[in-house]
């Protein structure tokens, strides 16, 4: 991961003038009230790499861009880095961002799971989380990571496809109970 | 709202003279037809229909701006 990183950061860097001249030319299009600046990543979830680069949308239309959960910004970020080529595998590392959405939206989901991981203890089944998109399925695996009692699956197919919090089989009969 | 679908497959496809946009205004719809090269098919609807769904939710914000509704439909 690492050495991904640090070898494709110029390469990333090759795709911002693309990305802001497609970005400039869909909010023109659409009629939106929105500028985009490029910036440095610097926030990071816990557990993850922060991005590369950010695509920050600022403007009147900001309140449009989040909601629904995001997803006008979402459906802005994939086609804007289809449009440009960029490897699929390299999405997470220009994001596309705007009043830090991304990393509130992380806390809230690293929250949610601890709860739904502590509920899932209590009563022994397991539970559902909300569909969700692989980015954010992504930071509820890693939040739950190294917390042994469950494990966590996604199921489901599509825009359905949900992360499930198991309580983990018991590792011997004979280990105590706390 | 025709030149926004323009804008958006002619970033996509490999062959942007192809693309083409007819709109049919309804009542309370106005429809937009897209045409793209045969073998762009694929860059306009993506993987399990996602890059289409995007597109799709593009439209529909600006479409709310201006109050009013548009469907987009990818003609084979």
């Amino acid at each position: 991961m690492e050495s991904q990183a640090g070898a494709t950061s110029s390469a990333l860097e090759s795709y911002l003038p693309r990305i802001e001249s497609v970005l400039r030319e869909i909010l023109r299009q659409g009629g939106f009230h929105l500028s985009a600046a490029v910036r440095k990543g610097k926030l990071a979830v816990e557990g993850m790499e922060p991005p590369e680069f950010v695509v920050d949308l600022s403007g009147p239309d900001a309140e449009a861009l989040l909601q629904k959960h995001a997803a006008l910004l979402d459906a802005l970020e994939y086609v804007v880095l289809r449009a440009v080529r960029l490897d699929e595998g390299l999405f997470g590392r220009i994001t596309f961002d705007c009043q830090d959405w991304r990393w509130l939206r992380a806390q809230e989901l690293q929250l949610a799971a601890r709860v739904a991981a502590e509920r899932v203890l209590e009563t022994g089944d397991p539970f559902a989380l909300n569909p969700m998109n692989a980015r954010e399925r992504r930071i509820v695996h890693l939040a739950l990571k190294n917390q042994p009692k469950v494990r966590t699956l996604s199921e489901g197919f599509g825009p359905e496809r949900r992360v499930v919090i198991h309580p983990a089989p018991p590792a011997s009969h004979g280990a105590p109970r706390s | 709202m025709k030149e926004l679908i323009e804008a958006i497959a002619k970033a996509l496809v490999d062959s942007p003279d192809q693309v083409s946009v007819r709109a049919v205004e309804g009542e309370q719809v106005t429809i937009l037809e897209l045409r793209v090269h045969p073998s762009d098919l694929g860059k306009v609807i993506g993987k399990q229909g996602r890059t289409a769904r995007s597109i799709r939710t593009i439209l529909g914000a600006a479409g709310m701006k201006l109050k009013k509704r548009y469907t987009l439909e990818i003609l084979e």
